[in-house]
Formats: structure tokens, sequence, C-alpha cells
């Protein structure tokens, strides 16, 4: 029996293990992110959802602009991982994420964090259009082009109106 | 002068001359040994092993108790903040000195910051004198060596990272014509002979810095002439082919600076971080001038066991930097006047956390080959928190201790997380916290009884065409035939049969009849299916009783079961790792964040909802009373036969919480999910620090009024009325007869949508 225990440990130590390495990162490609972020004039979305954020947040999200600046996406992940840690449910932040790990070539957490950022977000507006174009590369990229397919669709329905002022 | 010396280094020089003659091949091996030692000197080092760090921040949410408890694990003391590793607190007022610290992913300053805690949260944050930044990272607390295999402890230390006066005053006081000498300084062996002569006993030691290295490093402290004339040659050897620097700096990291317990402290790193709890890098001149004086005899001058003697020796220290322009008066006379202000590291921090370790050694061991985690210096960073680690050993304790039927009867182990990323915050294996043994946590494997549920029905509800939260489900008594034993027939806990039951509640009431009908429709494949999906390997039981959790499984693994649960469907492997460095910080594994969103995200949703209402409608009610602060905490309670065990698994959006109760001898305890473990998590998560918001709901769910319990739509104004989410299109079609009463039955005011 505590045989058996020990192997059940050490399988889910392996399996633990197994996600601690990364997939080998093919070519890092940072045009990637200027992808992502590029909204068209046309796609200019019409509602805007800025939150207010820690200033602590902030200064890790300028510190990682930075090292994505620099090439550094090793660390700019970094600088948010320490972010999200502090924020786990900050869309803005899981889409930075996201982006970045699209830019390693991380192709499953790059959908994976846009996924958890639409969730957690505003599901309108730009940060809406960043995550499901996010999905729509990470998909691609793995040959699932149906899915990507529906991800672009699912992209433009993140444009609405901005309420009427009285 | 100069001609003496002369003199003195010919005669020697002639001396040699006559050993080589009489013992030629002695000395070339001695030269040779002490070139090929040194140069491959393997400096065994303990692999070390962090907490998290703190971050500090304005908005952090945290108690005073909590933070005090964070900062003396970091090894900051009450104190003048002036000095690093000091911090003052004034009610809720807190001045900090917060030494520098090299982190994972790069070194962290020190800084002098000034905080205030308003309701459990940082208000403000300042920084002493200029403008700082808004974030301060503290030192992780040192959790403890990983398999220490030998008996001595380092920190090893870069020459240019030691401070310019420990460098400067160890020449100072050890051997003054270090940067001149060759090795041995005869003029330094004649004063201490002459000294040590006129007083009629050793007073005065004439070896030099590099003779002392030899002796620490190669040889055996006996005193018999041979010996100091093997450590002249080695010396001379050493000289000759290393320069200054080298020799410095391992004599720095090599002296042997007294005991922890069994294991000999080598170096000023190592001893800096046991006697002060800093790195040395943070010492005041006083505090440099303890470790110095202890060269001469660490045991002697043992700042604990002979204080006055080592305060008058560091007395003496300070004066020689006073003479030899180290210091100026003025900080002379402050250091003189300062207490010996010792704040001992023992080695057993090892075993305070030993449970925790357990984890982290398992962790490497499927990475690292056992020879790689030994004597090489791994810097290992976890995700454990010092304070949440604290409170859930208290909690345990004092849990158990409130309901046991005899002293000493239960056992217990807790699993806390932040669910989000899978980060394993604090592990109890044993009432007794620190008792090295059988780790509970990891390795009790135990019947888990209703916490399988809420996975029986989460395949019921991953099938919206066939479920919903309000469908009727039937409890009543069941017979199922299984090969080659009796039928097994199901009791509930009650002995009662409720008859017809909306889905929810059969869950939120723990309705074994009721799980069973519903398990036996859905397959007990699914079920094993599912607990494999979510990262667990139930084993092969192909008994139907598995719906109820006769399945056998650890707290931990228990805890990988309700990740995705409380992390809003996204699901993530447990960790206790975050990264891994050499002694010199630079990367060897990091451990990232990472997540997958899981397939039935929406009926994951449904279920959360339906603990939502276990809590405050269910089998863990009373957490409505025991916990008043947290709105928005779910949870399962779980109780096995004969009341052998008793489980609660609970979470909030911050927190993620196993605990298992029972006997180790797995006799019934007399114990229930609901009155033993449930009221020992409520007290974990009455201390825990609470900061996240309302949770999200995915896209594909809406809301319906429905005519509770039947499963029939309503509205807002029906008596009895509840607001249920739905994935969409699932809802029932069937009016409820309030409606009738309504003058717009059919309308879609009926029910309202969350965005």
């Amino acid at each position: 029996m505590a045989r058996i225990g020990i192997s059940l440990i050490s399988i889910c130590t392996l399996l633990l293990a197994a996600c601690a390495t990364q997939p080998p990162a093919p070519v890092e490609d940072r045009s990637l992110i200027e992808q992502v972020r590029a909204s068209e004039p046309e796609q200019a979305p019409g509602l805007q959802v800025f939150p207010l954020r820690n200033p602590a947040v902030d200064e890790l999200i300028s510190a990682a602009e930075q090292a994505e600046r620099d090439g550094d996406l090793g660390r700019a992940a970094m600088l948010l991982e320490r972010a999200i840690r502090i924020e786990p449910r900050d869309p803005e932040l899981l889409q930075n994420m996201a982006e970045v790990r699209l830019a390693q070539g991380d192709w499953e957490q790059a959908e994976s964090n846009a996924s958890r950022s639409f969730d957690v977000g505003p599901r309108v507006g730009e940060l809406c259009q960043r995550n499901w174009r996010t999905m729509a590369l990470a998909r691609e990229r793995t040959g699932r082009h149906e899915e990507a397919h529906r991800a672009r669709e699912r992209m433009q329905e993140c444009r609405v109106e901005p309420p009427p002022r009285f | 002068m100069a001609v003496l010396r002369r003199l003195l280094i010919t005669c020697l020089l002639f001396c040699a001359g006559l050993a080589v003659g009489a013992g030629g091949p002695w000395i070339w091996w001695l030269d040779r040994e002490a070139g090929i030692r040194f140069a491959e000197r393997q400096w065994t080092q303990n692999s070390r092993v962090y907490a998290r760090p703190l971050e500090l921040y304005q908005g952090l949410a945290i108690s005073l108790e909590d933070l005090l408890v964070e900062l003396e694990s970091a090894g900051l003391r009450t104190g003048n903040p002036d000095q690093p590793g000091r911090f003052r607190h004034n009610g809720q007022r807190l001045d900090i000195h917060v030494p520098g610290f090299v982190h994972a992913d790069g070194p962290e300053p020190g800084a002098r910051i000034s905080l205030r805690l308003d309701r459990d949260t940082i208000g403000e944050l300042r920084h002493g004198s200029t403008q700082g930044p808004s974030l301060v990272r503290l030192p992780p607390a040192e959790l403890g060596a990983l398999l220490p295999l030998d008996d001595s402890d380092r920190t090893l230390i870069a020459l240019v990272d030691f401070p310019p006066l420990l460098i400067a005053g160890i020449q100072a006081v050890e051997d003054r014509s270090f940067n001149h000498h060759h090795g041995i300084d005869p003029r330094g062996m004649v004063r201490a002979a002459w000294a040590n002569l006129r007083h009629g006993q050793v007073v005065q030691g004439g070896s030099t810095i590099t003779q002392q290295l030899v002796k620490n490093l190669f040889l055996s402290p006996d005193r018999s002439l041979l010996r100091k004339v093997n450590e002249a040659i080695m010396a001379i050897s050493l000289e000759r082919r290393y320069g200054k620097a080298a020799i410095l700096e391992a004599y720095l990291n090599e002296v042997y600076l007294g005991q922890d317990g069994a294991r000999a402290i080598h170096g000023f790193g190592r001893a800096s971080e046991h006697y002060f709890g800093l790195p040395v890098q943070a010492l005041a001149a006083e505090q440099l001038a303890v470790l110095i004086g202890m060269v001469r005899g660490a045991s002697w001058y043992h700042p604990v066991r002979n204080p006055q003697r080592a305060r008058a020796r560091r007395d003496r220290v300070l004066d020689i930097f006073l003479e030899t322009g180290l210091i100026d008066p003025a900080s002379h006379a402050e250091a003189v006047s300062r207490p010996l202000d010792i704040n001992i590291q023992r080695g057993q921090r090892g075993q305070r956390h030993g449970e925790f370790l357990d984890l982290v050694a398992r962790q490497l061991r499927s990475d690292y080959r056992e020879r790689d985690l030994s004597g090489t210096g791994l810097r290992i960073h976890t995700t454990l928190s010092p304070s949440a680690q604290q409170r859930a050993e208290r909690a345990l304790a004092s849990g158990l201790a409130s309901v046991e039927r005899q002293p000493g009867e239960l056992q217990g182990a807790i699993v806390l997380l932040e669910p989000n990323s899978g980060e394993i915050r604090a592990l109890v294996g044993d009432r007794q916290a620190g008792r090295r043994g059988f780790n509970r946590a990891l390795d009790a494997r135990r019947q888990v009884g209703s916490v399988i549920k809420p996975f029986v029905y989460l395949i019921a509800l991953a099938q919206p065409d066939r479920f919903h939260l309000a469908t009727t489900l039937h409890d009543e008594p069941i017979s199922i035939s299984v090969s080659g034993q009796e039928p097994w027939q199901p009791r509930n806990y009650d002995g009662q049969s409720h008859g017809p039951v909306a889905l929810m509640d059969a869950l939120a009431l723990s309705y074994n009849q009721a799980t069973v009908a519903l398990g036996q429709e859905l397959g007990l494949s699914g079920l094993f299916r599912l607990l494999r999906q979510l990262g667990v390997e139930p084993g092969s039981a192909p008994h139907p009783s598995a719906f109820l959790g006769a399945l056998d499984l650890t707290p931990l693994q228990v805890a990988q079961l309700y990740q995705p649960l409380a992390a809003e469907g996204y699901s993530t492997p447990l960790r206790a790792i975050n990264e891994v460095t050499d002694a010199r910080g630079q990367e060897i594994a990091r451990y990232p964040m990472r997540m997958r969103p899981i397939r039935d995200r929406e009926a994951l949703a449904l279920l959360d909802f339906a603990l939502r209402h276990a809590v405050t409608e269910g089998t863990a009610r009373s957490l409505s009373w025991r916990l008043p602060g947290h709105s928005d905490a779910r949870g399962k309670t779980g109780t096995t036969n004969d009341r052998r065990d008793a489980w609660f698994v609970g979470y909030t959006q911050d927190w993620l919480g196993v605990v298992w109760t029972g006997r180790d001898d797995n006799a019934p305890a007399g114990i229930s999910g609901s009155a033993t473990a449930l009221p020992v998590w409520a007290e974990l998560f009455a201390g825990l620090p609470v900061s996240a918001s309302g949770r999200s709901w995915p896209e594909g769910i809406e809301w319906y009024w429905i005519d509770w319990p039947s499963p029939l739509l309503a509205s807002e104004d029906c008596p009895g009325a509840k607001a249920l989410p739905f994935i969409a299109d699932s809802q029932p079609g069937l009016y409820s007869p309030c409606m009738n009463a309504q003058t717009e039955p059919a309308s879609r005011r009926a029910w309202w949508r969350r965005p």
C-alpha cells in the first residue's frame, strides 16, 4: 500500500514536473504582439474600460513593457507573473502575459491567458479584441483553423456603441 | 630593516634548501598537494530553500500579526531601523529597514520604508528620504537546507561582495602584513614568540591568514612542530601559485566560526546568517567585530555561551579598527556602546518546515539527480507563505484539541494554496508542527467520502440537455447488484430517504441515495476519467461505492481536484517551487505559472454555485456564523463510514484549503466533516487576508428565476423564487403556476441576465 502511495505521489510529482519544462521556444516573434495590439482605424472600439490599478502593479507593467522593448521576453514574463500574483484577476495583466507568450511561441499559454483575460475582463472594447485576436493567432499557429475562424468572428462582437450621453 | 628581512628570507631559503636535501620528495608532495587541493576544492554548500518573498505595497491585505510574522521569518528584528534588518512598530505604524537580497529574478536593493496599516491593509507606504518604488520586496524567509549530507554549512560569497570593513578589519586583526608577505611572516612569528615567551604562555599566534587557511583546509588541528612546518611550506606554496585575492576569498569563506548543532559553520557569510539572521553585507561594524573576534577561538569567544568574553573581544577588535583608521572615533564610541545583539538562526528552521521541505524535495527529485542536489548550493525559491503556514499549524492543533474525545487521539493535515496560480502556501502533515515523520498531507491515503460528490454532479451538469441545477433527482432506497458480492444498498447519513429533491439540494445536503442513482445513470468510468483528467489517479475500484467517495486519496490530491473549481475553470498543476538558481543566482530552472481552461467551464460554474448553496443552506451552513466575513466561501464536507475520516474542502477567491482529520490507525473516531474538519478550516480562513472581489461567470451562463425547488420558471415576485445560473438554453421550459397570477406571464421580464 505504501509502495503504491509512493509511486502515485511520484506520478503526481512527475506530472507536476512535466509542466515545469517549457516547450522549446521557437524563434521569438515580437511582431505578433504588434499584430495583436494594432487596432485598425475602422475597428476602433466604441467603449473603453480603464480600471483603476494599484501603483505597484503599474510599476511592474511598465518594467515588463521595458523588458519587452529590450527583447527580454523571459524577464517580461517574470515581471508579469509577479504582478499577476498581486492581481490574479486583472484582465489587462493576463492579456499582456498572453501576448508575451505569443511572442515566445508558447501558443497554449497565449491562448489560455487570453481566454482567462476575456472571462474576467469587460468582454467589450479594445481588450476584448486583443483577447480574441490572440486566441485566433494561437489557434492558427496550432493548425486549428476552424476554431481560429470562430475567434475572429467573436472578435467582431467586441465592438459596442458607447452608452448614450445625456 | 630591509637587510634584516632579506637575511631572514635567505635564512629560510637555506633551511628550505636543507629540507630539500633531506626531504625533497616530502616538500614536492606538499607543494603539489596544496596546489591541487586548493584548485579543486569543492566548497560543499547545502541547497537552501526559501519561502516566497513578501511584496509590500499600498493596498496589500495583511494583518499586523501576520506582517510581524513575515518580518521575523525574513530575519528582521525589532530595533533601530537605521540599521538594515531592523524594524520598529508603533501601533499600526511600522518603520522598516528592508535589507537587500538577490532574488531569483535579480537583486533588490535595501530600502528604508515606513508604512501604516489601516484595517488589515497597508494604507500607505513611504520611503525614508527619497522617492522610491511603490513595491518593496522583503528578503524571503529561509525555510531550511535540503539534504544536509555533510556536517558543515557555508554561504559562499565572492570577495567583492564582502563589506570593505570586513576585508580590511580581518587583516588589521589577524595579519597586518598580509599584502606583503609570501605566505609566512617571520617578523610576526618572532613577535608572537617573544610575546609568548614574556607571558609564559601562548598569547599571540604568529600564523598568517594564508597559514590559517592551510590549517583550516588541509591539516589536522594538532599542534605539533611537524604540522607547523608542513603548514608553512603549504602556505608558501599557495602564495606562489595563487594571488592574494583568491587566498583571502577562500579564507573568508572557510574560516571556522562555531557550530550550529552538529554542523560546523564555515565562513563569514554563513556565520552572519547564523548569529545575526542577516546577510554579511548588512552587518554593522560592531557585528563584524564580533565575528572577527571569533576567528581566534569560536568557542572561547562565543557570543551566547561566553557573552562577556565575546564582548570584551569585540571591543578589542573595535579598538583595532579605530587604531588602524578603519572607523572614526564617533562610530567607535557608538559601536562600543551597543549590546551584542545576537539573533541566533538555528538549523532547526529546516525542521520547522519539514513537511513542506518534503514536498519540495519530491518535486525536485523528479527533475534532478540526488548528487546534483547536495553540495552544489542550489537556491530553491518556493511558494510557501510563512504567515499562512503558521496559521494553518495553529488552526489544526487547536481545532483538533477542541473536538477530540481523548487528548491526542486525532491527527490531521492541511493543504492551503492560491488557486489561480496553484502555488502551495501552507502544508501541515501533523498536528504537532515541525515533528518529522509521517507526512499526512502527502502520504495519508484516506477515503474521501462526500468530497468526491461534486465531481459526479459535474459530469451531470456538463450535459446541459439532460441536467441543470433544478433537475429533480430521486432520493430513494436503491439496490445495486455487484458481481460476486452482495447487492450494495447505500443509506443516507441520517438513515432517511428524502424523495424527490432538486439536484443542487441533493449535492448541498449530501444525499447518498440520490447521488448513487445519478451516478448509475452517468456511469462509473466517466467519474474515473474525469478524476484522471483533473490530474489525480484514482486507482481501479470498479465498485459503485466510489460515487460516495470510497476512494483513497491524499489531501494533496484532493486539493488538485478542487483547484480548477476554485480558479473559475482554469486548471494548473499544484506547485511548491517557483525557481531554482545556483549559488550565484543564475537561473537553473523555472516553474512558470501555467493554466489551461477546462472544457466544461460553464458546468463548473454551476457546480461552484451549488457549493455556495452547500455553505448557505447545506451541510456546511455552520460556516455562515463561523466565518461571517467570507461571503464568497464555497465548500464541501466529507465523512466516511463509521466516522473514520472527516474532510472539509473549501475555497474563496483567494485561497483553497483542504482539511483532513482522522485517526492514524483508521479506527472509527466519532468525527464528521461538518463538526470536525470544518471548524479547523473556518479557524484558518478567519485569519487569512481577503482581497478579491466577486467571481465572474463564463459567457455561456444565463440567469433565471426558478420556483425553487421545482424545475419551473418563475419571476422575482413569486414567493420563494431563487435566481439560478443555467447554461444557455438549458433552462426549464415550463412556467410556475405563480406566473399565471402575473400580468405578463410570458414576458421576458421573468428572467434576467448578467453581463
